[in-house]
Formats: C-alpha cells, sequence, structure tokens
C-alpha cells in the first residue's frame, strides 16, 4: 500500500517528544513572557506620550531597548545568549537553554501589543476612575487592566502563536521541537512524509491557541 | 518597455560573454582558496566571483538551477546524496583538499578521560553527524552497527559502554557550547572560525584516508567549459598548494 510506505521515514516515537519539547518551550516561555511583558507594557503605556505620567525621557529609553531587542534576528539572539541563558538555567542546551532568549525575544513584542491595548480603553473610564479619588495602583489594577482585558487575551494569543514560529529556531541549540524537525529531516534530509507530519502537527496547535485566544477574548468581552 | 528589456537582454547577454564565473563557497577556507585564485584568473581573463553561504543546501540548489556556475564546500558523500535525494546530476569538477572533523574538548586532554554518562555534541545533519560517529567509532569510543554507513545516526549505535549521553546541535554552534559539554565533533572549517587548532586542540581527527575530500562543483553543462577548466588547473596550482599549507597549518590538508 503506497500510503503506508510514504510514511516510512516518520519515526512516531521521535515526533512525540518533539511535539512534548515543543509544548515545554511554548507554554514555559509564554508563562514568563506574559509575567515580564504585562508590567513592561504597563510601564511602557503609562510614561508614554499624553498618558498619566508622561515622561519622554523613560518612553524613549524603554522604547529603544525594546525595539533593539525586536530586531535582533532570533537566532542571533539565541547565540548571543548562551553566556546569560547558562547563568540563569545552568546550560544552553536542550528545552531548558531555549527557553530564556525565547522569553527574551518575545518579552518586548508582547509588552508593545499590551500598549497599544492599553491605548485602547476609553479615556472615559479612566477619568472617571481618577475624578473619584482612586490611587495609581487603584486606577491600573481595578479599571485599566480589567478594561483592557480582551486586547491583552488577543496579545496573548498573537505572541503564542509567534513563539511557536521561534521554536523551530530551537533545533540549533539541540532543543529538539517539531519545527526542528521539520528543518533537519524535511528540508536537510528532504523527507518529505516527515515535514508534513510536523507541519501539519504544528498547524493544528496553532488553530488551537487561536480558537481558545478567540473564545477568551469574547468572553471577556461584556460589551 | 519593450525598449526596456532590449536593453536589459543585451545587458545579460554582454555580462554573460564577459567570461565571469561566480561560485557559491562556505567562509573558510573555501572562500579564502578562492579569493587567493582570483587574481590569477582574472590575468587568464576569467572574472571569478565569489558567493559566500554558509547553508549547505542552497549551494547546491543554485548551481542545479543554474543561477550559479560552481560550488566549492562539499565532499563526495555529500554530494553524492544530496543528487539521490534533490534528483540533481552535479558533478565534481576537481578535488582540492581535505578538511579532516575533529573531537574537541575543553575538559578533557585525552579520549579515554570520558566519564560515564558524559555528553557528547555532534552536528545535527545527516551527513556530518555520521562521519562523527565513525570517527568515534573508528576511536573506540562507541560502536556502530554498520562501521561503512557514512549515514549513521545516534540509533545506530550498538556499543556505549560509557553510556555517553549524544546531542545533536546545529554543526556551526557547537564550538560556542564547548565549556558545556564534555567532548566535541566539530568540522574544520568551524574550529577555525572559532580560533581552535585543529592539530593542537583535537584529541582525535581524521587521517588523510579520508573519503571527504572537498571538491569544485558543477553541472554537465558547464564543467568542461575554458573558464572551469581555468579554475580547476588554478585550485591545482603549487601556489595554492603552499598557500593552503602555510595559512592553515596542517588544519586543511591539500589533497593534490
Amino acid at each position: 500500500m503506497d500510503a503506508l510506505n510514504f510514511f516510512a521515514n516518520v519515526d512516531w516515537a521521535e515526533i512525540w517528544l518533539a511535539t512534548i519539547d515543543t509544548m515545554i518551550m511554548l507554554f514555559g516561555s509564554l508563562f514568563f513572557t506574559v509575567l515580564l511583558g504585562l508590567p513592561l507594557g504597563v510601564l511602557l503605556f503609562l510614561c508614554g506620550p499624553r498618558q498619566m505620567f508622561e515622561q519622554k525621557g523613560v518612553y524613549a529609553l524603554l522604547s529603544l531597548v525594546v525595539n533593539i531587542l525586536r530586531s535582533l534576528p532570533f537566532i542571533i539572539l539565541l547565540i548571543v545568549m548562551i553566556p546569560i541563558t547558562v547563568l540563569i538555567t545552568g546550560t544552553s542546551l536542550g528545552v531548558a537553554g531555549a527557553i530564556p532568549p525565547l522569553v527574551v525575544g518575545a518579552t518586548p513584542f508582547f509588552a508593545r501589543l499590551v500598549e497599544t491595548a492599553l491605548r485602547e480603553v476609553d479615556r472615559g473610564i479612566i477619568e472617571a476612575t481618577q475624578s473619584m479619588g482612586a490611587t495609581t495602583r487603584q486606577i491600573i489594577t481595578n479599571a485599566l487592566l480589567p478594561e483592557a482585558r480582551p486586547g491583552i487575551f488577543a496579545a496573548i494569543t498573537v505572541t503564542a502563536i509567534t513563539l511557536v514560529s521561534y521554536t523551530a529556531m530551537a533545533g540549533v541549540v539541540g532543543a529538539g521541537g517539531l519545527g526542528d524537525l521539520a528543518i533537519r529531516f524535511g528540508y536537510q534530509r528532504f523527507q518529505t512524509d516527515v515535514m508534513i507530519v510536523t507541519v501539519v502537527l504544528l498547524l493544528i496547535l496553532v488553530q488551537v491557541l487561536q480558537s481558545v485566544g478567540d473564545k477568551l477574548v469574547v468572553h471577556f468581552s461584556r460589551k | 518597455m519593450k525598449k526596456l528589456l532590449a536593453v536589459v537582454a543585451a545587458a545579460a547577454a554582454f555580462s554573460a560573454n564577459a567570461d565571469t564565473l561566480t561560485v557559491a563557497a562556505t567562509p573558510v577556507p573555501h572562500a579564502e582558496i578562492l579569493e587567493f585564485v582570483k587574481p590569477q584568473l582574472a590575468k587568464e581573463g576569467v572574472d571569478l566571483k565569489v558567493k559566500v553561504f554558509t547553508d549547505y543546501i542552497q549551494p547546491n540548489v543554485q548551481v542545479a538551477e543554474k543561477r550559479l556556475d560552481a560550488n566549492f564546500f562539499q565532499h563526495q558523500p555529500y554530494l553524492d546524496e544530496f543528487n539521490k535525494a534533490k534528483g540533481t546530476n552535479l558533478v565534481s569538477v576537481a578535488g582540492v583538499h581535505l578538511e579532516p572533523l575533529g573531537a574537541y574538548s575543553s575538559k578533557l586532554k585525552k579520549l579515554d578521560e570520558l566519564s560515564s554518562g558524559a555528553t557528547v555534541v555532534i552536528p545535527n545533519d545527516a551527513t556530518n553527524g555520521g562521519r562523527a560517529l565513525l570517527l568515534l567509532d573508528k576511536a573506540g569510543v562507541i560502536s556502530l552497527k554498520d562501521k561503512t554507513n557514512i549515514l549513521s545516526t545516534v540509533k545506530d549505535i550498538t556499543g556505549n559502554s560509557k553510556n555517553l549521553k549524544f546531542r545533536e546541535l546545529e554543526a556551526a554552534t557547537i564550538p560556542r557550547v564547548l565549556t558545556q559539554v564534555d567532548l566535541a565533533l566539530i568540522n574544520t572549517n568551524y574550529a577555525l572560525e572559532a580560533k581552535l587548532n585543529p592539530e593542537k586542540d583535537a584529541l582525535v581527527i581524521e587521517g588523510s584516508d579520508s573519503p571527504y575530500v572537498n571538491i569544485l562543483v558543477a553541472r554537465p553543462d558547464n564543467k568542461e567549459s575554458d573558464d572551469m577548466k581555468k579554475l580547476a588547473a588554478a585550485l591545482h596550482s603549487p601556489e595554492v598548494k603552499a598557500f593552503i599549507t602555510e595559512k592553515y597549518k596542517g588544519a586543511v590538508i591539500p589533497a593534490f
């Protein structure tokens, strides 16, 4: 049967391991990206032009750092960060070695999306909260963030899917993953069956992420 | 529009006639060797253009698609695999040099110092991964199922008495993780770029009996062209032999 022979190169055990690797890299880095990127995004927003704490100098500096990190091709970031990654996780190899660069690569991107989401919040709500005598912290946690929830969940969704494509580069540091299999066996060794299987799995992953993300956005948009 | 097309066509035809040879090469030592013969070829009327690549697929793809004239970065076993997998018929024009693959360590001075459970890093591409494993097999560190299979993978290891842990990384990254692993198998071109000295630093290194001589590769339709013959002759000159021996101090060996 030709159909059975077509998948001759596919080692399902390897595919399973690669899927686990991709999941760990994805959710591990997503967790820290949101943890670090949310405050960074809020800071960018607050210091921004015509915002509550408009500070041109601080904003310019933050913006510059964010822009520089976003300009680096991810594969360069992976390699340049090797000494730092070793400091954080003890190794630059494998899944553990891929997560710090993934976080550093995705956090500035996520922070920018958060900043945009916060800018979309109706200023009327912020002003109303301010006029009620709320402290800055209260404005942020009780008015700003809740109102920006749909935008923030959309930002998380976009970032998660971006991270999936970043994890493909992780094979360079031996972290495995589905993207790595696609490159090494699909591209370098011309094993089309492996390429198809890994791409289909990645497709399913992205579809699921997008669907879950969309449902969360709708859930939190109580309009 | 027609006039513009005519001018462009004329310009293309003109540049095709002005003996230009575009060759793809990896940076060290291939591009350097080509740059060395460039002045000699210019005197013979050939304008050699060197295009540097760091990937091992594109140089072959672009020569096969006639976008480049030749390439210089691979050895015969790799070319055979590529032709088989991609259905191309690229051919070797001339063998130039050999870059022995070596095993390096920042922690050990001798192979038998490898402790149980030590980490060994090998290139993750088909040919170099197999080549690395063959070297380790020859050095007695592991045993392979088929000692002649140049495409051996980690799954073909039948004897691993020291329970070595193998990790596969992209060949170019391996020098950068030298301090994190016990043994690293590094291609000489990357070792040279990382300022390692294959002669002094390698714990074990391939001998000159290796089938991995690096070759100048072209297509059947242009391998006999005058320009190609001039390039092949220039690459086999005593000046190039001296250049290779002096510059790479035994890390790269002339194969002619």
